[in-house]
């Protein structure tokens, strides 16, 4: 930081832009206070717990800040088991979801056939309805499949989350690629798998990372499914996380974990942000 | 290098005929353009050459060797498209290496034959650029070289400047012309651009709906056009009908000799109007009586619209004609073409009387 590139008439000039803009759009700036309550007041109190080893009313900020609970939360033997699980869930998850809907996505970007439309906006209908009810439902066929319990059936349940973003996503990323470009290829010599791999791949890789990072994200903090279906042999972070907090006298224990599951998502969804800046999401939702 | 021969080609999508029985040869070398309004078929042919489509019926053979069976990955074509189809996560160099890295060739090889082919299009130097960074022009130029480099036996082109503005489109045609006579390559070029096929072709195949009307040099194709379609859709024509009696072409205001081989009946007058000549006001023979309508002055010549018994008739006038909107005046045919029932033209030519204002 250098404080001598900042112009001497800086922060003058900045108050008085600033107060230019309370009085053009007064009612900008008090929704956004508002906002910056609404949004930033809860996360501001989770981390403030997850580094407070004392905090007593009517003090603003934690009377005394330490690690203590981090260690203990790191200790307990429920969250060691449920941290690595639900990574490696995530993670095959994401990969069945990948390798079931990509080449649904690449056949509904592609070919013509009948239902196309209809089906394409089936996949909404697990995001139409409250979600709940559908877990539910689904819960009473897999307990006469003997799934209740089980990772199996965790993962089923899981995987229906994730068939939206990664069928629209990819579809209309397929979608955008030219296809004279593909044609281009085939006329130098590709075979139509190398024009795949080497043209289409590479044009549509920003919009298929996005939509593999966030049904990563999505899917590991998934967690009424994971809850109706998993309990009581299948435990998962975000599953854990509503135990500790509504059970523990402890609040800590509830923000450390909290806190720990923010971090990735948040870094992941910024990368998904930045990757997604080719505006696939928009165009897969006006299909 | 090779020849082209299409024979019977026919395509067609569902119950409609895109492409009609084409026959078509085209030499060793050759400059082809294949020329027509859109939706003529001119496209699909040119797909269908280089195997993006498959006919539905007859066959492709360059250099005498059946190519229909084949993939467009397999022919030896080399197409440059319409639209703007470099690849956008490649750089220049590797747009155009990527043909022949698929061919093996060796790395030193590669680097060589990509300098040469952009040094072609005059580009040398942009091999690191990313096709975003290029202007249309550059990046048509980068597809040609793309197309070029693989030394294809037919190049195939279509449409490749019609989203250039005009004055690049004129450059890059002029610039395609040179390289085409340098390789002796044979060339395959697909527009709708009359003024573009005339420049550029050696042979000039006309396309409406899906069949070829003409094929025949730039010159006899404006000289003679083969069909009455031709002789509207190439450069301005004036077309009239009319009756032919007792060997006389009755037009409102004028009768014209009907040539041999015209029998009476209904026939179509196509007048050019650069055949028209202006002779003072009065009465002369194979001439109407006219009154000048619209006078445009474009540079190196005028153009003049004339109102006839017939309607109005266009000329085009040297520009030192003296010649006013509003002044009365006569329009002598000195050379007209004669369509009767789908046959070939007839052709009549007459000399210039003496007393004719302009040349």
């Amino acid at each position: 930081m250098t404080t001598a590139a900042i112009p001497p008439n800086f922060w003058t000039s900045t108050r008085r832009s600033f107060a230019a803009t309370i009085r053009r759009d007064g009612f900008g700036l008090l929704a956004m206070i508002v906002l910056i309550l609404v949004i930033l007041g809860p996360l501001y109190s989770v981390v403030l717990w997850a580094f407070a080893e004392r905090w007593q009313y009517p003090s603003l900020i934690p009377t005394q800040f330490g690690l203590r609970y981090w260690g203990e939360t790191f200790s307990r033997a429920d969250i060691l088991r449920a941290l690595p699980f639900s990574i490696v869930l995530a993670l095959v998850v994401t990969l069945l979801s990948a390798v079931i809907c990509l080449p649904a996505a690449y056949a509904f970007a592609r070919m013509k056939f009948r239902g196309r439309q209809l089906l394409l906006l089936s996949f909404l209908a697990t995001n139409a309805f409250p979600r709940f009810g559908l877990y539910v439902s689904i819960a009473v066929i897999f307990f006469r499949l003997n799934l209740i319990g089980t990772v199996q059936g965790v993962i089923l349940i899981q995987l229906v989350n994730t068939l939206l973003l990664m069928i629209w996503i990819p579809t209309a990323a397929f979608q955008a690629v030219d296809r004279s470009l593909e044609e281009a290829a085939l006329d130098v010599g590709a075979s139509p798998l190398r024009v795949f791999i080497q043209i289409t791949l590479p044009m549509v890789m920003p919009a298929l990372s996005a939509a593999l990072l966030l049904t990563f994200v999505n899917t590991f903090y998934e967690a009424q499914g994971a809850l109706i279906v998993g309990l009581p042999r299948v435990v998962t972070m975000p599953v854990l996380m509503y135990s500790l907090i509504n059970s523990q006298l402890v609040v800590q224990y509830g923000a450390v974990v909290s806190f720990v599951l923010w971090m990735p998502s948040l870094l992941l969804l910024l990368v998904a942000n930045r990757l997604l800046r080719g505006g696939y999401l928009t165009a897969g939702f006006g299909v | 290098m090779a020849t082209l021969d299409l024979i019977g080609l026919t395509k067609r999508f569902g119950s409609v005929t895109a492409v009609d029985t084409v026959d078509l040869t085209v030499a060793d070398g050759e400059f082809m353009c294949i020329l027509g309004p859109s939706g003529c078929g001119k496209s699909t042919l040119l797909r269908m050459i280089a195997g993006f489509e498959m006919p539905t019926e007859g066959d492709i053979r360059i250099g005498g060797e059946s190519v229909t069976p084949l993939g467009a990955n397999k022919r030896p074509t080399a197409m440059v498209f319409q639209k703007y189809t470099l690849w956008p996560h490649m750089r220049v160099f590797d747009n155009i290496a990527f043909g022949l890295q698929l061919r093996r060739l060796p790395r030193a090889e590669i680097a060589r034959k990509v300098e040469e082919a952009l040094a072609l299009v005059s580009l040398s130097g942009y091999e690191g650029r990313f096709p975003s960074q290029l202007s249309g022009g550059q990046q048509q130029r980068v597809a040609l070289a793309r197309a070029l480099v693989l030394e294809p036996k037919i190049l195939l082109l279509d449409e490749p400047f019609s989203s250039l503005d005009a004055i690049l489109r004129v450059r890059l045609r002029e610039e395609l012309r040179r390289i085409q006579r340098r390789l002796k390559i044979t060339a395959i070029f697909v527009t709708h651009d009359q003024e573009e096929a005339l420049t550029l072709a050696d042979r000039i195949a006309v396309m409406n709906s899906g069949r070829v009307e003409q094929l025949a040099a730039p010159t006899q194709i404006y000289d003679n056009p083969a069909t009455l379609f031709v002789a509207d859709f190439i450069g301005a024509m004036n077309l009239l009908t009319a009756q032919v009696r007792g060997g006389q072409i009755a037009l409102d205001g004028v009768a014209l000799d009907a040539p041999d081989g015209v029998r009476d009946g209904a026939v179509t007058v196509a007048i050019r109007p650069e055949d028209l000549a202006l002779l003072p006001d009065g009465d002369h023979a194979g001439a109407w009586r006219a009154s000048v309508e619209q006078i445009s002055d474009l540079g190196h010549y005028r153009r003049a619209i004339l109102e006839t018994p017939s309607g109005m008739i266009k000329i085009y006038l040297p520009k030192t004609a003296a010649a006013e909107e509003g002044s009365a005046v006569s329009a002598f045919v000195r050379r007209y073409l004669v369509y009767q029932d789908g046959a070939p033209p007839r052709e009549v030519t007459r000399p210039l009387p003496a007393q004719a204002l302009t040349v």
